[in-house]
């Protein structure tokens, strides 16, 4: 898919447009002539022509990167569209239908905010199930960090027990929040340092399509990334935690960073741990294996959910403007 | 794009909307996230809060979750210690020998009159009856509960004896019992099938 040098590459990357080449305009990219026979749909080409001697132009999806090999040179262009436009080639540059398409696409997007609970996700869960996973269970009462005791529930016999009326509906805030940040093509990355859960939570990561990092995290991940991975590094725009802290016993390092890099957090806080800084704490049990798998379940359903509603979304624009464009 | 990487002042949401504000950050480039935010805030704002100093008072306003049943459970555990099943918390409907306990307890407890230390005995008996057999625990603080049929030795030397003796005793009184009522329920099994392991 993307370059293997660090899974925080943007997987939509933008090059930089060419100096050398005439910019055309944004809705047109510009196309080589041989490529327009097999493409009826592309706008008219803009011809470069005579740059160097061997110029590939090629004809790029929004998203993708088209390289040939055997070429001493090539060419890559961008036109700067946004993530909403499903295929560049299906809309013919007027002036008109441009804002149409941009009216409905502002429509994708702000429509689903107006519903609470747009993907359904009260379904996915009860406070049995979270019962039955063992999510109550907090640590010892003195392990406890003071502002978690707005979240328990009580301490029977010297051990926490978190509030699961409020874990349910934290936790249905936080996954309303993560539907709808990959509904709009967010990068999400998982983040845990509990290494019973690490594999658990790779494959996860893995079945939704998003990122994961159970390892070491180093210093300048999102702080110094444009050092560390190049320019142009595109970072996540949401971090989920399954445990807040790492194998030390104290925070994360990475909710100090997001915040820092104003990228909002979702985050189970255990009685243990501090929930100031996560943006959407969910108070609940980090260390059983059945709360894990639970969690893990709830935030791959979820973001899966979000994505196929996404491409469901925009086909049925697509269809609708098609039907307009014949009539 | 611009940001801002203090942390510690407000939140999010509050850094990345005063920067538009303020015009640095152009209402095109906001992040994927702030309409999302915008929509639908979290319950608390989360702003940092800073840790508390060390020489302060530590209050605890956590309750503790205790029930009325604790008190009869505690006296289970203080004469029987752990009993003879251990907990199998895999299942969720799983009733427990303190459990079973506590509901002979309260069954008692509703049909007679009776003290606590003899409602202690009583179910204990009926236990015995329905097949379940308690070991008093050795040793320790020595026995606190005084029986009716049979005298308490504190002796640790011969309490194994004495433990056989009395589960014995108790066993005859009971069929005894049994044997001169009529027969009521199916519930209660014929007691000289389990006999008490040495």
């Amino acid at each position: 898919m993307t370059s293997r040098r660090s899974h925080l590459k943007a997987r939509h990357e933008r090059w930089p447009v060419s100096s050398k080449a005439s910019s055309p305009s944004p809705e047109q990219p510009a196309v080589a002539d041989h490529l327009k026979e097999r493409t009826p749909g592309c706008p008219a080409a803009v011809p470069l022509g005579r740059l160097l001697g061997l110029l590939l132009m090629v004809f790029v999806m929004p998203g993708r990167v088209v390289r040939s090999a055997g070429l001493e040179r090539s060419l890559v262009l961008v036109c700067p569209v946004s993530r909403t436009y499903g295929s560049v080639a299906a809309r013919a540059p007027q002036m008109a239908p441009a804002k149409e398409v941009q009216a409905d696409d502002e429509k994708i997007l702000t429509e689903p905010l107006k519903h609470s609970d747009f993907f359904h996700l009260a379904e996915l869960f009860t406070l049995k199930d979270l019962f039955d996973a063992r999510v109550h269970l907090g640590h010892k009462r003195g392990c406890r960090h003071r502002l978690m005791e707005p979240y328990l529930y009580g301490c029977r016999l010297e051990q926490d027990i978190l509030d699961l009326e409020r874990t349910v509906e934290h936790l249905q805030v936080a996954l309303n929040f993560t539907a709808h940040v990959a509904y709009r093509g967010g990068i999400i990355l998982f983040v845990s340092r509990n290494r019973q859960h690490a594999h658990l939570v790779e494959s996860t990561a893995r079945a939704c399509g998003e990122y994961a990092h159970t390892r070491y995290w180093h210093g300048g991940l999102l702080t110094n990334g444009h050092v560390q991975y190049g320019l142009g590094t595109r970072l996540p725009d949401l971090l989920v935690f399954f445990s807040t802290l790492n194998t030390v016993f104290q925070q994360h390092v990475a909710i100090r960073d997001a915040a820092k890099m104003n990228i909002p957090t979702v985050g189970i806080v255990d009685s243990d741990c501090n929930p100031s800084l996560v943006t959407y704490p969910v108070p609940g049990n980090d260390d059983s294996p059945a709360a894990l798998e639970l969690y893990c379940r709830l935030f791959r359903l979820t973001v899966n959910r979000a994505k196929d509603k996404r491409r469901q979304v925009e086909l049925l624009y697509q269809l609708k403007g098609k039907d307009e464009a014949r009539q | 794009m611009a940001g801002s990487r203090l942390e510690k002042l407000g939140t999010v949401f509050t850094r990345i909307r005063n920067l538009m504000r303020a015009g640095v950050l152009k209402e095109a480039d906001r992040p994927i996230w702030y309409d999302v935010y915008a929509a639908f805030p979290p319950k608390k704002e989360p702003v940092y809060q800073k840790p508390m100093g060390r020489f302060r008072k530590v209050e605890d306003n956590v309750q503790e979750i205790l029930y009325k049943e604790d008190v009869i459970r505690a006296k289970f555990f203080e004469i029987y210690g752990n009993g003879p099943r251990a907990f199998d918390l895999t299942k969720a409907n799983f009733v427990s020998t303190s459990q079973r306990f506590l509901e002979k307890y309260q069954e008692l407890e509703k049909a007679a009159n009776l003290s606590e230390e003899a409602l202690l005995e009583e179910t204990g008996k009926a236990l015995l009856a329905e097949g379940l057999i308690l070991r008093r625990r050795t040793g320790g603080f020595g026995m606190a509960v005084q029986t009716s049929d049979s005298s308490v030795s504190t002796d640790t030397e011969n309490q194994r004896p004495v433990l056989e003796m009395k589960l014995k005793d108790m066993l005859e009184e009971r069929q005894n019992v049994m044997s001169s009522l009529p027969q009521s329920s199916d519930k209660e099994n014929i007691p000289s099938q389990s006999t008490p392991s040495a």
